[in-house]
């Protein structure tokens, strides 16, 4: 799908966040166009997760701004920034562990449908997702592959703009990470810009049209996955001396 | 609302045991009669507490606060001021509405969790007891006597254990028919969303605090209407019993021990329990008082060590996976 040049979905500005002596974010920037899909890469401690959670509202950045479709959502909760598109999952799954697949769903529906529309649409997403089997059973008792495609059911239920992944294909085998990512080219196809924190390169490669690079909480790179490559930067602090094959 | 609130309603099976239990004044004799009444009152108190603390997963022991403003300000709203005990009921409500949505900004503006939620409620509970047994206003260390029942209506009497035991099971029923509106509503996914992970709750959207406060403010306000018909019923308003937070403990174990989050779990828990509860402190009372504490205590041991989720959904489950099988 041919990427938007109009104005970016998502727009971030020297946006920092300091946990006590730790620069976890400084001064990070980048803008995401409609229907793109960026991977945020970096190694572990970089920043990623610091900085999904600063876009959508958990944590308050120190400084720096952050506008969703031209709107500022610095301050804004959570819940509000979900309600004007953007929404997120979580690095370590976050299950509704008494409800049924289906009523976990529901609820992410319900944030713009009322409720018998929302138990409609929630069916809709499973099916689309490919989780319509296992509707009733407890999101706890799924296999680790299920899980993430159930949060990203639930991302989805929200009829979002915009959804930041942050991890869902961590733990998968390549061939297991196929179905997810067939998903969310179709997703993306039909209008869903994606940011998505990503450790596995091959994937990232395959399903990035732009990979930005986080090291020490700073942005190191910001390219296409072929430029990224060939970056020393991102070669250094990064991949060591080792190319990932994508 | 799902269409399983109204398919409820349309049960043949509600309706008779309604129709049951709102003929056993005719029949029950005086003593039973009485334990009935405080069975509803406390299914009652359960399935009110049961929003927060079971759909909601907030172990709310300030619950006591809402108990006595029902039943200590609304008498002494008609004692000092002569304000009808309906009147009064509703200013009761509202106000524990308040205080409701007080505790929940509170929860949401400290960031409480589930442990520290329990102790700054029990300590919200406790501030009240000591401001009720130094205020001469509501009565004092003493309490309050309300005037005889003469079963005047229009006055909130009810004229004996008959129409109290009527009070008492409309009350239950509303509570029951409350939390199962709940439950089939977006309200009820919302709380039981956030009772599992208040972060997924919102990274789907759910408004924590304002959801917590609609909570708190409904079962609140249905605690202090069961405040005042209970102190009409028993016509003396014991602080003791009304602003201390003992009857609230008692109210958790019990909905603990029948099952959170479904409103079958603290109703058949109340059903069983206080009755057997009254039967030991009736017939043992003498020897051993506090026996039947003794058994919650013993009870509530067993059930989270052989069933931890509780009695009734334990049960629910024996029966899915027979006729499954």
């Amino acid at each position: 799908m041919p990427v938007e040049h109009s104005q970016p979905i998502l727009s971030v500005k020297g946006v920092s966040k300091r946990f006590g002596g730790l620069m976890a974010v400084s001064e990070v920037g980048f803008d995401v166009a409609k229907g793109e899909i960026l991977a945020i890469i970096g190694p572990n401690g970089a920043g990623k997760t610091t900085l999904f959670g600063l876009i959508s509202g958990f944590i308050r950045p120190d400084m720096g701004s952050v506008r969703l479709k031209g709107h500022e959502i610095v301050g804004m909760a959570p819940h509000k920034i979900v309600r004007m598109g953007l929404t997120r999952s979580f690095q370590i799954v976050q299950v509704f562990a008494d409800m049924t697949v289906l009523e976990a769903v529901t609820a992410a529906a319900l944030v713009r449908k009322p409720m018998r529309e929302a138990v409609r649409k929630a069916e809709e997403v499973l099916e689309r997702i490919g989780l319509s089997a296992i509707r009733n059973e407890s999101p706890a008792s799924l296999s680790l592959q299920d899980k993430k495609m159930l949060e990203v059911a639930k991302c989805v239920a929200t009829d979002p703009e915009l959804i930041l992944l942050d991890e869902v294909m961590a733990g998968l085998t390549l061939a297991e990470a196929e179905l997810p990512l067939a998903i969310i080219r179709d997703l993306r196809d039909s209008g869903i810009t994606f940011v998505m924190v990503e450790h596995v390169m091959p994937i990232v490669m395959k399903t990035a049209d732009r990979l930005l690079v986080l090291n020490f909480g700073q942005k190191i790179a910001d390219a296409p996955p072929a430029e990224i490559l060939s970056n020393q930067a991102v070669r250094d602090a990064y991949f060591g001396e080792e190319m990932p094959h994508a | 609302m799902k269409p399983e609130f109204f398919t409820l309603l349309r049960s043949p099976a509600i309706w008779l045991v309604l129709a049951f239990a709102a003929t056993m004044p005719l029949w029950l004799p005086p003593y039973y009669l009485g334990i009935g009444v405080l069975t509803l009152i406390y299914i009652a108190m359960a399935l009110s507490w049961n929003i927060v603390g079971g759909l909601g997963g907030q172990i709310s022991l300030a619950h006591s606060l809402f108990l006595g403003v029902g039943a200590v300000f609304t008498s002494a709203l008609l004692l000092k001021f002569g304000i009808n005990m309906w009147v009064g009921m509703l200013i009761s409500a509202a106000l524990a509405a308040i205080m409701g949505v007080g505790i929940a900004w509170v929860d949401f503006r400290f960031k409480l969790g589930h442990l520290s939620f329990a102790l700054i409620t029990l300590a919200f509970a406790e501030i009240g007891e000591l401001v009720v047994l130094g205020w001469d206003f509501l009565g004092g260390a003493s309490g309050l006597y309300l005037p005889s029942d003469k079963g005047d209506l229009l006055a909130f009497q009810f004229g004996g254990a008959k129409g109290y035991f009527w009070l008492a099971l409309v009350i239950a029923a509303g509570c029951f028919l409350v939390n199962f509106a709940i439950i089939n509503s977006p309200l009820g996914y919302y709380l039981r969303a956030i009772r599992d992970n208040e972060n997924a709750a919102q990274a789907v959207g759910v408004a924590l605090l304002r959801n917590k406060a609609i909570a708190m403010a409904i079962s609140a306000a249905l605690t202090a209407i069961i405040g005042t018909a209970y102190a009409r019923y028993v016509a003396f308003v014991d602080p003791y019993l009304f602003a201390s937070p003992a009857v609230v403990i008692e109210v958790v174990l019990i909905a603990t021990i029948g099952g959170l989050g479904t409103p079958f779990g603290p109703m058949v828990a109340a059903l069983l329990l206080v009755p057997f509860g009254e039967l030991i402190r009736g017939n043992f009372g003498g020897v051993a008082p506090g026996l039947h504490y003794l058994v919650y205590g013993v009870l509530i041991v067993v059930v989270i060590l052989s069933m931890p989720r509780g009695l009734v959904p334990r049960i629910m489950d024996v029966m899915a996976r027979r006729r499954a099988s």
